[in-house]
């Protein structure tokens, strides 16, 4: 880290990250603590060893265990996607869950998962649909994904197809279930399994390299095409690959956690305004994508509505809200 | 400054040089050399391909056919950053990434420098404090580059790519947009440079800026070259006249004695007389 990671790391940036990780930490805790089923935090270091109550243990292997390691790991997912595609579109509403590709994915997951169960892997789905979205959005904009003010108006209706195809899937083969629709619509973390929390973790395993590999490129890539071939950067190859690794990411966090909304498009946000660097803060990015998430969940599990309320609900409600912003900020400054 | 009796090792060569697509490509079949150590100013009307010939000797556009050689090797065939260690693009509209600070700026001009083990150095602090201060930007480094004037941000840009560290550098029209007083300071800035010793190759419009600072001027039209020399040599009245249809004199510039053009008065044209009434 530091000194070895992209361009100047200025030591802001490091407070930034540590600061962070001490309330995923936090927060990571609370998610195993709190409620009827939680391990007291005293107890907390014997159960993580593998000692301690039978209940506690129960909670932790099958319920509240699985559930946070797919917080995590779905949360970095989607903050680096979210990071990748805002630095290559140049605009902060460049992102995978504005343009419809979360929607493509959670479409495709719905597919697989409902209508082709033991066909097609729900992995395997998401990616597809992921594809075929940002596919249909860079043809339907005309320019591919060079303006932002297309790219979501084509993502809007991309988003809209997408929603109703999971909701003809949905209502077919899982009628009269609530919980269900909400979770392909919107996303949840409930019931989640290890087998969740190891597709989006080996994913993360194998793309971050990448990731990383492509911080110096697309930071170039911001300056405009040009430059960015006249410093070596390959403009057009790295672009294409940190869309690749997006659609990546995206499909996995997807595919374990459903179209969760916002995260991607607030991560690098919030990343940047708390490290005031510029550039794609990929490795802020993806801890706060992190943060955002399993603190949303936390918020969730303990709300009065109960358990049974999709984190994709609570993160749409307050998303929307930011998304508003951007649209009003962005359409003043004359950039949509 | 005169390479006829010395002459100086080729830094950049183009070899038959067609660029564009199609029956009708922007440059065609062009042949040209860059010596080293000097200033070379390509001029020619909208359209002639003189920007477009620049982004090839920079890399950045691929050739339909022919090839760009720098120091003798094809830069299409050697690595992007080992090429853009040596050869420095200022492209036309850059675009600033939003509260970047003049020191960010200049800093991303060391992308060439990099790999994936050997990341920040001091070698890199040093190229960029020489960067600013060869703009006289030192005392606005933490400034943001979108809260400066526009003869400040060209020249933060210029920075960018000084830090870059190449000894060639090649320049897009870099002084439009700015005022007059501002142009010139920007000329004298990269006269400065060449005379510490950079190759620099300019896209310029004006023909009096291109000559005054020019060792060597470049004129094109319609995808050729079809003068190349001093710019006495290059800019006469009967050339002006035949490459950008201007009728004028050329008369010494008084405090250069370097070509100026002083055009005739003409008509209007008639679309704009037809407008206008």
């Amino acid at each position: 880290m530091g000194r070895h990671i992209a361009l100047p790391v200025h030591p802001r940036s490091l407070v930034v990250g540590a600061l962070l990780l001490v309330l995923l930490l936090a927060a990571a805790a609370a998610t195993l603590s709190l409620g009827r089923l939680g391990v007291p935090l005293t107890q907390l270091p014997a159960v993580l060893s593998g000692r301690g109550e039978a209940t506690h243990l129960f909670a932790l292997e099958r319920l509240r265990g699985p559930r946070l390691t797919v917080a995590v790991g779905t949360g970095v997912a989607l903050g680096l996607a979210g990071a990748l595609f805002q630095s290559v579109t140049r605009n902060p509403l460049g992102s995978p869950d504005v343009i419809g590709l979360n929607a493509g994915a959670g479409a495709g997951a719905a597919l697989a998962a409902l209508m082709l169960p033991g066909v097609v892997p729900v992995p395997l789905g998401a990616l597809a649909g992921a594809v075929l979205a940002i596919a249909v959005v860079a043809a339907a904009t005309g320019t591919g994904l060079r303006n932002p003010g297309r790219l979501i108006v084509a993502g809007i209706g991309v988003a809209a197809m997408a929603q109703a195809f999971t909701q003809f899937v949905v209502s077919v083969m899982a009628r009269d279930q609530a919980g269900i629709l909400s979770s392909y619509l919107n996303g949840s973390l409930g019931a989640r399994s290890w087998d969740h929390a190891a597709t989006i973790w080996l994913t993360l395993l194998l793309s971050v390299p990448f990731v990383l590999a492509l911080a110096g490129p697309i930071t170039v890539n911001e300056m405009g095409d040009e430059l960015a071939d006249s410093l070596g950067a390959r403009a057009s190859a790295s672009r294409t690959a940190a869309v690749a690794l997006s659609v990546v990411l995206s499909a996995a966090a997807v595919s374990v956690a459903g179209p969760i909304a916002f995260v991607s498009l607030t991560a690098p946000q919030i990343a940047r305004r708390l490290s005031a660097a510029t550039g794609p803060n990929l490795v802020l990015s993806g801890l706060t994508g992190a943060l955002l998430l399993v603190v949303a969940d936390l918020a969730v599990q303990h709300s009065p509505i109960g358990d049974g309320l999709p984190v994709g609900v609570f993160t749409l409600a307050i998303g929307g809200v930011y998304l508003g912003y951007l649209l009003i900020r962005e359409w003043r400054k004359g950039k949509l | 400054m005169s390479s006829q009796s010395t002459p100086a090792a080729p830094v950049l060569t183009a070899e038959g040089l067609t660029l564009g697509y199609g029956a009708d490509p922007v440059v065609r079949d062009l042949d040209l050399t860059v010596a080293q150590g000097e200033f070379t100013v390509i001029v020619g009307p909208n359209g002639c391909g003189k920007s477009t010939l620049l982004k090839a000797l920079g890399r950045v556009n691929k050739p339909e056919s022919g090839r760009v050689l720098l120091h003798g090797r094809d830069v299409r065939s050697q690595r992007p950053k080992a090429v853009a260690r040596q050869l420095a693009l200022l492209p036309q509209s850059p675009l600033a990434p939003e509260g970047i600070t003049v020191r960010a700026l200049a800093a991303r001009g060391r992308f060439p420098h990099h790999t994936m083990l050997r990341q920040w150095s001091p070698e890199d602090e040093t190229a960029i404090a020489a960067a600013l201060e060869l703009t006289g930007l030192t005392a606005l480094a933490d400034v943001q580059v979108g809260s400066l004037s526009g003869g400040q941000r060209q020249r933060a840009w210029v920075a960018m790519v000084l830090a870059q560290d190449s000894a060639t550098l090649l320049l897009d029209e870099p002084t439009t947009y700015l005022d007059i007083a501002h142009q010139y300071d920007l000329l004298e800035l990269f006269a400065d440079l060449h005379r510490r010793g950079r190759t620099v190759v300019a896209v310029l419009h004006d023909l009096a800026q291109a000559a005054r600072f020019a060792t060597r001027l470049v004129m094109m039209d319609g995808g050729a070259v079809v003068a190349d020399g001093t710019p006495e040599e290059v800019v006469t009245a009967e050339r002006v006249g035949s490459v950008f249809g201007l009728a004028c004199d050329v008369v010494p510039d008084p405090r250069t004695g370097t070509p100026l053009v002083v055009p005739h008065e003409r008509a209007v044209p008639a679309t704009i007389a037809e407008a206008k009434r």
